[in-house]
């Protein structure tokens, strides 16, 4: 597709200058009919600003935003919407206790002598569901669909209100995988209806599938644009973190050594008919893949006794250990690095400092008082060695991006030196450099004899970082692939509860 | 430090303001009054400060306080006890309550708030079965015992002033507490689990025990302000005996920089929370404002304090948030 | 979850025995004259020593002449009173003697009682109400009986300060006003009111203020001390509730000015009572809350009877405060300590 002479929307040398750092210098974007033109960068690049920008919540220092070639004011959210952009964010915005009809409707309801027309709202939504495939009943509450469906239906919205330009901001965030798929096929059948997308994404993946073109900012400013054919993992790397990555994912084989971790018909609280077995031994990376809501989080959780077994055997170096709560798992030498950086991994207000010892206090303690001394040693030892970027160690954690958020958790737990070291979604909202750094560490304790499980979502980082593969699907285990049999095909094949397939 | 400094100027506002209208104020007398009363409200204000880094709250105090305070001349006069079994079982039941409102709430998952409302109920309600509503009070006896309410410590050149024993208990009570919640592994648990508990567990600690001792330091504490208060007063009424003392030791803890949103507090700025309340009710009375008004001015106090901390923590919130963005 | 839901039908079993317990008792009784006992309830505004002696003569006038008499004390203020009497009146008695919390507030309540059964108030009036005569002390004229003490235990003149529960009841302020009126020499009228907040003086005494604690007893010996520091040279405290003069000797010892600041009380707190054997309070004022209990029940029943000639033309009936001074108090404790069933 190449893009029209009068692009349909086009962004000029747009600046914005937050108080006293520049969110976006000079930066430049066209749109064109029926394009959808993916926009990545690092976290901090500016993508949000622009999108919040274009959506009319914030507005530029200097430079204009164009529709159809004429200069429009994008003064707040209505005026975007009058000149049909809508923004459909990564949080949803669908009032959940009302239908969907009303949903759809929300603000704009047709009336009749002053009542809610509701016969008209059900036969006009369903001319804007149906396009999306979607053979719902609009009486239906919004709250009792899927979030894949609550997605549609907040596009549908946004096509009521007669949207020619609809801004994506990680709309798969939270979407299973069948999901993302039948969001991908409603853009795919928008862009032949002559709608635009702008679509923002950290999924490399899904930004290759879809896009016709790739925007990338690095610091606020444009770093690049890659036209169709010439989108590539590494090319769009490349641009995003300004140089060139040729080995993103760092896995230096290992020779697997003495067995880890065993578990023997393990029942989870929350998949209790399933019985799961697998080992882990040192110096592996084991991935467990699967689809949102398959059970993997919750089989870690058992795992560090979060949600102890309701049955099985768990072995760590051959000897049977009741993991009840934490404090057992961290007792035999288990580590788990949640999926919920600030609910779960970080106690978000504290300093850095206090998170990195708060796993190592009782191992330190003097008679039940702090050990200041080896607290400090702790932060000299973890700072540097995973260059967590802080202006010092008493800074809140919160005060951090996710990236070194995320860096925090993970010295929390290398200072108390696990054997093994479970991994919940690690590299999940954080930036690309951040995630490199991620990935050689875990290469680092996987070489120092560290049992590594680590789960993913991404199936790139699947197929990147693991030597084994352990794939679930709907609290089943249903296999395991070798490094040998490992391809995107295979584990989606089990990820869908379907069988291995045959070895070659 | 910086949190309680706005709180401690507070204070000395309030205290010069007290000093212009009175000169009354700064007698040895009066001085130690108002710092024998800072100390029974600051004991049991430490109490509660523990229950509130938890992120939870105790509404029973002042009912725990009427059960041991009018239980205590109970046993001893009407039941006839000897003192160190007397002393020793309010001071008990006052634990194994702070025991059995921590157990509900880790172990049951009670709400605190739910818990010790029907505390607040039930304590008083049994203080009242037990005394028959009667009266209590030690008469004249007991004198020796009463010294750690009524007593004092002479301080050798300062014209007459003595250092009122609850003061040197609540230096010991302050300073342990202080020791403990910033320089022991607990203190640290229960900062950790104030802000965030699930974090706290999945960085093994046992967040259940941490709160339930939380629970029995409060009712300990409290059990502990009671036998003082009655030890001061002399007469314990259980229908009206630490009526709404719970809400001046949470007000004080809060003013002292506790955020009832957890994991925030400091030992220091609880005592000089509870010190403002005092002095303020002292200002009433010798500036000769309606007793009446007193709880209008209190409130009114608090809130303005409460609000100017607020609005200087934000400015400094934004100073630093300007700072940073202009260093990244 | 089950468990307890288990447990419900259990529970509506055993109320139900309870329930046809209480009707099989109730007809039961019917048969016998004790049935017959007509039912008096006896309502104070709250819980205190004064009340308990008052539900002594109650029950002794119930014994007497044979009545039910049950006491009630409401322990949340005028709610409390107010859902006392109205299931008292659900549940049908022959008579209510009360002592409105909030007089004028509660005449409609009182008023709807009136219409139900027959009521008097006792030791607070309602007078603008239905209520059939009012038994009780003349807050006023008790008032002036204490202000008398003040004068006495100042012969030379001096400063006062009065301190007291609260000032919302009619009985309270009267009492006040008594005194306030008999120190300063004024003639006699009830309907005299001073606003706290002022200092009142003629050319001998000064009163200071009124301090009121709503019956926070820390806050209440707080008001002595913060008083001892205002005005140390301050010659007489006078305590009006009956908790308020235990309070005053508490802070004056704590001081060390027992004895040397006079103390007029009110009421008769064992601790008042001992410390005018002592010398170290003037005297106290005290009602008799016994008779008040006795003469409510005795004129409930006579009323109950119809026998109208009972209530007299003021509808008043006075049952007079007296003072107790050092050379009367033996006498007035070891009486009070037998109507009390004490023994010493």
């Amino acid at each position: 597709m190449t893009a029209p002479a009068t692009p349909l929307l086009e962004v000029r040398r747009v600046t914005k200058q937050f108080p006293g750092v520049r969110a976006l210098r000079s930066v430049n974007l066209s749109l064109g009919r029926g394009e959808v033109l993916a926009v990545i960068g690092e976290n901090g690049a500016g993508k949000s600003t622009l999108m919040k920008i274009l959506a009319g919540v914030q507005h530029p220092d200097s430079g204009e935003v164009r529709l159809d070639g004429a200069v429009i004011e994008l003064r707040d959210v209505q005026a975007a919407q009058r000149h049909g952009i809508a923004l459909i964010h990564q949080e949803l915005n669908l009032a959940g206790n009302l239908d969907i009809g009303a949903n759809i409707f929300l603000g704009r309801e047709p009336a009749r002598f002053g009542f809610v027309d509701r016969a008209t709202i059900r036969s006009e939504s369903a001319k804007f569901l149906a396009p999306l495939g979607l053979d719902l009943d609009p009486d239906t509450r919004v709250d009792d669909l899927p979030i894949g469906l609550q997605q549609l239906i907040e596009i549908a919205k946004a096509l009521a209100s007669r949207a020619r330009v609809l801004i994506m901001d990680e709309p798969t965030s939270s979407l299973t995988q069948h999901e993302s798929a039948r969001l991908f096929q409603v853009i795919k059948d928008l862009r032949t209806q002559g709608v635009s997308v702008v679509y923002i994404s950290h999924r490399l993946g899904e930004v290759k599938e879809l896009a016709d073109r790739v925007t990338v900012l690095r610091d606020g400013e444009n770093a690049g644009e890659l036209s169709r054919d010439a989108i590539s993992h590494d090319a769009m790397v490349r641009l995003m973190v300004g140089r060139d990555v040729s080995q993103f994912y760092e896995r230096k084989s290992h020779a697997p050594g003495e067995m880890m971790f065993e578990a023997r018909a393990v029942r989870t609280p929350a998949h209790p008919r399933h019985e799961i077995n697998f080992t882990l031994r040192a110096g592996e990376i084991v991935g467990l893949a699967g689809l949102v809501g398959a059970g993997r989080t919750e089989l870690l959780q058992t795992l560090f006794g979060v949600a102890p077994a309701v049955g099985g055997e768990l072995r760590v170096r051959g000897e049977t250990v009741a993991l009840r709560s934490p404090i057992d798992a961290i007792r035999s030498g288990i580590a788990l690095v949640p999926e919920d950086r600030k609910q779960q991994g970080l106690v978000i207000e504290m300093a850095v400092s206090e998170n990195l010892s708060l796993a190592s206090l009782r191992r330190d303690q003097r008679g039940g008082f702090l050990n200041r001394p080896a607290e400090q040693a702790i932060c000299d030892e973890m700072i540097p060695k995973l260059s967590i970027k802080t202006p010092s160690p008493a800074q809140p954690a919160q005060f951090l991006s996710g990236g070194n958020q995320q860096k925090v958790v993970l010295g929390k737990w290398l200072a108390l030196a696990p054997r093994v070291l479970l991994l919940d979604e690690p590299t999940r909202g954080i930036d690309i450099g951040a995630k490199r750094e991620i990935y050689a560490l875990m290469d680092r304790l996987a070489a120092e004899g560290v049992a590594v499980l680590f789960v993913s979502s991404e199936m790139e980082e699947i197929l990147g970082m693991a030597d084994r593969v352990l794939v679930m699907h709907e609290g089943r285990l249903t296999g395991e692939l070798s490094r040998a049999e490992l391809g995107e095909e295979a584990v989606m094949q089990l990820a869908t509860g379907g069988k291995k397939p045959a070895r070659e | 430090m910086k949190k309680i400094l706005g709180i401690f100027a507070l204070l000395v506002a309030v205290c010069v303001v007290t000093v212009l209208f009175s000169d009354r104020f700064l007698t040895a007398y009066n001085l130690e009054n108002v710092i024998r009363r800072t100390a029974l409200f600051g004991i049991i204000s430490i109490g509660v400060a523990f229950v509130i880094i938890t992120g939870g709250i105790d509404l029973s105090i002042g009912s725990l306080i009427c059960l041991v305070g009018c239980g205590l001349p109970w046993l001893l006069s009407v039941k006839g006890l000897p003192l160190p079994v007397a002393l020793a079982a309010v001071l008990g039941a006052s634990l194994l309550i702070g025991l059995a409102h921590g157990l509900l709430i880790t172990k049951l998952r009670l709400q605190p708030f739910v818990v010790t409302l029907c505390g607040l109920l039930l304590y008083r309600g049994l203080a009242r079965g037990l005394t028959g509503d009667q009266t209590q009070g030690f008469g004249a006896a007991h004198d020796g015992l009463r010294w750690l309410a009524t007593g004092k410590l002479a301080v050798p050149g300062l014209g007459g002033f003595g250092v009122p024993m609850p003061c040197v208990i609540l230096l010991f009570v302050a300073i342990a507490a202080a020791v403990f919640l910033n320089h022991t592994i607990y203190g640290r648990y229960l900062l950790a689990l104030g802000r965030n508990e699930q974090a706290a567990r999945y960085s093994g600690i046992d967040t259940s025990h941490m709160i339930l001792l939380a629970y029995v330091i409060c009712s300990g504490l409290a059990g502990l302000g009671g036998t003082l208060f009655v030890l001061d007063v002399n007469s314990a009424q259980p229908v009206d005996f630490g009526n709404f003392y719970e809400l001046y030791a949470v007000a004080a803890a809060v003013l002292g920089g506790c955020s009832l949103r957890g994991g925030e507090g400091a030992i220091l700025g609880v005592v000089i929370g509870a010190a403002l309340m005092q002095v303020l009710r002292n200002m009433i009375t010798l500036t000769g404002l309606p007793t009446h008004i007193e709880f209008a001015v209190i409130g009114a106090v608090i809130l303005v304090g409460v609000s100017a901390d607020e609005v200087v923590k934000r400015l400094a919130a934004k100073r630093r948030a300007a700072r940073e963005a202009v260093v990244g | 979850m089950n468990r307890s839901l288990a447990r419900i039908p259990a529970l509506l079993l055993v109320l139900l025995f309870a329930f046809v317990g209480c009707k099989k008792s109730d007809s039961g009784a019917g048969a016998t004259p004790a049935a017959k006992k007509p039912r008096i309830a006896y309502v104070c505004n709250g819980v205190a020593d004064f009340w308990s002696i008052a539900k002594v003569g109650a029950e002794k006038a119930g014994s007497d002449l044979s009545a039910n008499v049950s006491v009630h004390m409401p322990t949340e203020g005028i709610s409390d009173q107010k859902r006392i009497v109205e299931d008292l009146i659900t549940r049908g008695v022959d008579g209510i003697a009360i002592s409105p919390i909030d007089p004028v507030n509660q005449t409609d309540l009182l008023n709807k009682v009136a219409k139900q059964t027959k009521l008097i108030t006792h030791d607070s009036d309602a007078p603008a109400s239905d209520r059939l005569l009012y038994i009780g002390v003349d807050n006023y004229a008790a008032g002036r009986l204490c202000g008398a003490l003040v004068k006495e235990a100042l012969p030379n003149g001096g400063s006062i300060m009065i301190f007291i529960g609260r000032l919302e009841q009619d009985n309270a302020k009267r009492r006040r006003q008594g005194v306030i009126d008999e120190v300063l020499g004024r003639p006699h009228n009830p309907t005299n009111y001073d606003v706290p907040g002022t200092v009142l003086k003629n050319d001998k005494y000064t009163i200071l203020g009124t301090l009121t604690d709503q019956f926070d007893r820390v806050a209440g010996k707080a008001h002595v001390e913060d008083t001892l520091s205002k005005h140390p040279d301050i010659g007489c405290m006078v305590g009006l509730f009956g908790y308020n003069p235990p309070l005053i000797l508490e802070a004056l010892k704590q001081a060390g000015k027992l004895g040397k600041v006079q103390v007029v009380a009110f009421d008769e707190d064992a601790a008042t009572l001992q410390s005018i054997k002592d010398g170290n309070v003037h005297g106290t004022v005290v009602q008799n809350p016994y008779m008040y209990g006795y003469k409510s029940v005795e004129l409930l029943l006579a009323l109950q009877k119809g026998d109208k000639t009972v209530i007299p033309a003021s509808k008043f009936i006075d049952i007079p405060a007296r003072q107790i001074r050092k050379d009367n108090v033996e006498a007035f404790w070891s009486d009070l300590k037998i109507k009390l069933g004490k023994r010493d």
